[in-house]
């Protein structure tokens, strides 16, 4: 224990004059994401799916970069739900981060076979 | 609100005083791991943890636990909840088939600059009144998918904790709290806090990517390593 306070005080030296060198707003997501995985309830589907939709609603409003990845899991539930938005959100991903083209570019094409099968 | 702040910088002390038992050195970035800055992997693919543990839960919660950090370390991480049904669909449940594969196709398919694996060895969980905490011991590799060389590793034991207890001072300690300050806000029982804390503790020596303000910059940064 007798670590713990100079320890605080060093932390809350270094957290005075620090930036955060990537900022991303991330919500409850893992929390959230967690659970669906553990569930898979239509409720914890559902929060999983408000925590993404809270995530780029924030994200947007503070002005800060979506998250990687977050946009392109939002457009996927989209498509599986058939949504016409879907692409509007994976286009999104690619404008946001040009290197997940290629990814992109695989999903939306095993989406397209999967429903025209 | 109060308690939630509070309990929160306990949790950022304890963090940063792990590895007090473990055998360390010092070393820098650039000398660890050269092919980063070499390679300079952006987009990386995270399998899904290898559990040998006999925690059923394990490889869940650390899979949750994974791309935030590292995205807050600077990388494009492919999102694992796509990539998992993937795999899944392709009838490929155990990443133990694809340690020693190629990885060319990573690249190919996905844009996959680079495959993380990760090895769960050892996931002892406490939760009690006055203490909890969570002792992970992980092997991670990041491999190229161009010349499938291992880019970097880890290997060791982190102590995610709450009780404040543990007694070695951190060098990198700020670059830590930075990190983790957005990953952890919520107030709850639930392991995916701890499992976070643990992978921000295993990619502390991992040399930035690009979304990293110090990318490129960090080479000579000292990193502790664990014998």
């Amino acid at each position: 224990m007798k670590y713990l306070l100079p320890a605080l005080l060093g932390l809350l030296l270094f957290a005075g004059c620090a930036t955060p060198p990537v900022s991303y707003y991330y919500g409850n997501y893992s929390q959230a994401l967690y659970r669906s995985k553990k569930y898979n309830t239509p409720a914890s589907l559902e929060k999983y799916r408000h925590s993404l939709e809270e995530i780029i609603r924030t994200s947007e409003k503070k002005g800060l970069r979506v998250p990687p990845g977050i946009y392109c899991e939002y457009a996927y539930l989209l498509a599986k739900d058939g949504s016409p938005e879907a692409d509007r959100y994976s286009s999104l991903e690619v404008k946001t981060y040009p290197e997940s083209e290629r990814f992109v570019s695989f999903i939306r094409a095993q989406i397209k076979n999967s429903s025209s099968s | 609100m109060k308690r939630p702040i509070a309990v929160f910088l306990i949790v950022l002390v304890a963090s940063l005083l792990v590895s007090g038992c473990a055998t360390t050195h010092m070393a820098t970035k650039g000398d660890k791991f050269p092919l980063m800055y070499k390679e300079k992997p952006l987009v990386i693919f995270v399998l899904p943890p290898i559990n040998s543990t006999t925690a059923v839960d394990a490889k869940e919660y650390y899979s949750t636990a994974i791309p935030q950090p590292l995205a807050f370390a600077g990388f494009y991480v492919i999102p694992m909840q796509i990539t998992d049904e993937l795999l899944k669909s392709q009838g490929i449940y155990d990443t133990e088939t694809i340690v020693n594969q190629p990885l060319n196709r990573f690249y190919e398919y996905f844009g996959a600059d680079a495959v993380l694996f990760t090895r769960i060895i050892k996931w002892d969980k406490s939760y009690t009144v006055i203490a909890s905490s969570l002792t992970v011991t992980i092997d991670a590799q990041l491999k190229s998918t161009k010349s499938n060389l291992i880019l970097w590793k880890y290997s060791g034991t982190i102590v995610a904790n709450l009780s404040g207890q543990s007694n070695s001072g951190n060098p990198l300690a700020n670059l830590i709290a930075n990190v983790i300050i957005t990953g952890i806000n919520t107030a709850t029982a639930d392991y995916v806090p701890y499992a976070q804390l643990a992978t921000v503790q295993l990619l502390q020596s991992v040399p930035f990517g690009k979304y990293h303000n110090r990318s490129g910059q960090d080479s000579q940064d000292k990193i502790i390593v664990q014998k």
